[in-house]
Parts: structure tokens; C-alpha cells; sequence
């Protein structure tokens, strides 16, 4: 039972880090879908917006990660004068 | 040509990585409770793992309408890339701990030490787990980009290939390949795989790449550059 459970979280954690980056991704590619199915939008400037954000995302996430580790690490004592 | 190689490639180098893993695991129950067991065990997630290839890609390839599963596994090639690239950029401006083999060997021998039964289940399950849990990464790698790109015989010759070298080297070394680039492949493969997965995601919309399959390295060009951005602007925070 530990392996399959195991194996389950594995299998999403393929896909999911963060659950909100995860949401924030699957918004983004909806979205694009959306414009080229619904609305017929031009393929070329959807896809350049596709790409954009989707590595404005990646920037996004990696700083906010970043800056929530630095809080959470202590900062280091003064050193003695 | 550039397809297939590309393809072959990609699932080559994923699984390089994910193996190079399990290498570690098989390393330390090898050399620390005899060869027996964990052979069994590697033997027996080879063949769960190859059930898996063989009935999902099959599934995939044969059942699923081309441009649904384009989407589907776009998005999914996605978000398994980005996942792999985010660590990567944390790795590389110094916030999370590059992945140590010596390490993870260190840790797996320190937990197994102790006396061996005839029967060692231990070794066993802790190999057969190890290979199966690394190698369900090789299996998406492998059934995503083959399915997707109809080049199924080169994602999955590129996944075994990878498998065997990294045996090969195991059986000769006998020691953790800690001197694998790991986390510069990993970064690599995330690049790829983003890519791959945005091409065929958009593909499955129903649009057209300008340039056809030759887009593919623009968008490498493009996740390249915001991932080096990202480190940059990561990096100086952390040293004000």
C-alpha cells in the first residue's frame, strides 16, 4: 500500500511542484487555446504570447521561490568586533 | 531526419538522467547486501517498466485523435519541463542544494547495513522500488515525446540505449556516477522538454508553427534566455 501511495505521488509530482504555478500554467495554455479554437485569433501572435508568458511565469516563480527561502532561512549572527 | 534525432535525443538524455538515479540505488544495495536480490529486483521493474511502455504507448498511438493527444501530452511535456527547469535554475543560483550522488549512496548504504537473510526481500523491494519510481520518468519521457512526434521506435531506442550506457559505466566503475553533470543535463532536458511540450501543446490548438519543426529550436533560444534570466535575478537578491 506504501509503494502504490508511493508511487501515486511520484507520478503527479512528475508534473506538480507547486500547485499554484501548475494552475497558473494550465490557465495560460487554456487561454491560448481558446484565442486559436474560439476566437479564430491569428495563429502567430497568440503562440509569441503563449511563449512569453509562459516564460514570464518561469521567472515569476523562480524569484518568489527564491525570496519565501531567504525569509525562511535566519540571517547569520553579527560576527564579534 | 532532424526529427527523429531530436526525438531520439531527447528521451536519450531524460533518460540518462533518471538512470544514473537508480544506478545509485542498485549501487548501494548491490554493494552492501550482495548482487542477488537487487538484480531480481532491477530485473523485475525492468519488465513492470517496459508492460508500461508497451501498453501505453500503444494505447496512446493507436486510440487517441492526433490533435487531443498533441494537447494533452503538450501540456503535459510542459509541465513536467518547466518542473524540471525551476529546480534547475534554483540549483543553479546557489538557493536549492545540487543533487549529490555521493549522497544519495551514502544515505541508501547507511539505511541497508546490517546481516542479510538467505531470501533478502530487502534488497529486493529497495531496488525494485528505486528502478521503478526513477524509470516511471523514463517511461513519460519515453511515450511523450515518441507518441507525440510519431517517431515511437526512436524515443523508445533512445531510452534504452541511455539505460544501457549508464549500466555499462556502473558495471565498470562501481561507484555512484557522481561526476555526471546531473543537474546541467537535468537543466538541459527542462529546456528541451518545455519546448517540445509548447510546440506539440500548440499544435494540438490547432495552429501552425512558423518554420515547422525548426521553431522548436526558437523556443530553446527563448527558454534559455528567461531561465538565465531567471538565475541572474535570483542570484542577486540572495547576495545583497
Amino acid at each position: 500500500m506504501r509503494f502504490i501511495r508511493s508511487a501515486a505521488s511520484r507520478v503527479i509530482g512528475l508534473f506538480v511542484a507547486d500547485w499554484i504555478q501548475t494552475a497558473v500554467i494550465l490557465v495560460i495554455v487554456a487561454a491560448a487555446w481558446y484565442a486559436i479554437s474560439g476566437l479564430r485569433a491569428a495563429p502567430v501572435p497568440v503562440l509569441v504570447g503563449l511563449v512569453v508568458l509562459l516564460a514570464a511565469q518561469h521567472i515569476w516563480f523562480a524569484l518568489s521561490e527564491a525570496r519565501r527561502d531567504a525569509r525562511s532561512t535566519p540571517l547569520p549572527s553579527p560576527s564579534p568586533r | 531526419m532532424g526529427q527523429q534525432l531530436f526525438t531520439f535525443g531527447a528521451a536519450f538524455l531524460g533518460s540518462a538522467v533518471e538512470s544514473v538515479e537508480a544506478l545509485t540505488i542498485v549501487l548501494a544495495v548491490g554493494l552492501t547486501r550482495g548482487w542477488r536480490a537487487p538484480l531480481y529486483g532491477t530485473v523485475a521493474a525492468l519488465v513492470s517498466l517496459a508492460v508500461l511502455v508497451v501498453v501505453f504507448g500503444q494505447l496512446i498511438v493507436e486510440r487517441v485523435p492526433e490533435s487531443t493527444l498533441k494537447l494533452v501530452i503538450g501540456t503535459l511535456l510542459l509541465l513536467f519541463g518547466l518542473r524540471w527547469l525551476h529546480k534547475a535554475v534554483l540549483r543553479s543560483a546557489g538557493v536549492v542544494a545540487m543533487h549529490d550522488e555521493e549522497h544519495a549512496y551514502r544515505q541508501t548504504v547507511s539505511q541497508l547495513e546490517g546481516a542479510t537473510e538467505r531470501h533478502d526481500w530487502v534488497g529486493f523491494v529497495i531496488a525494485f522500488k528505486g528502478v521503478f519510481l526513477e524509470g516511471i520518468e523514463v517511461v513519460f519521457i519515453v511515450v511523450a515525446v515518441g507518441g507525440t512526434s510519431k517517431y515511437f521506435p526512436e524515443a523508445v531506442a533512445g531510452g534504452i540505449l541511455a539505460m544501457l550506457v549508464v549500466a555499462a559505466i556502473g558495471v565498470v566503475v562501481r561507484k555512484p556516477l557522481a561526476r555526471v553533470p546531473e543537474n546541467t543535463l537535468k537543466y538541459a532536458v527542462g529546456i528541451i522538454l518545455t519546448s517540445l511540450g509548447t510546440f506539440w501543446a500548440a499544435e494540438g490548438m490547432g495552429a501552425s508553427w512558423p518554420f515547422d519543426f525548426v521553431s522548436i529550436f526558437f523556443l530553446v533560444a527563448a527558454y534559455l534566455a528567461a531561465s538565465q534570466l531567471a538565475v541572474q535575478l535570483v542570484r542577486r537578491p540572495a547576495l545583497a
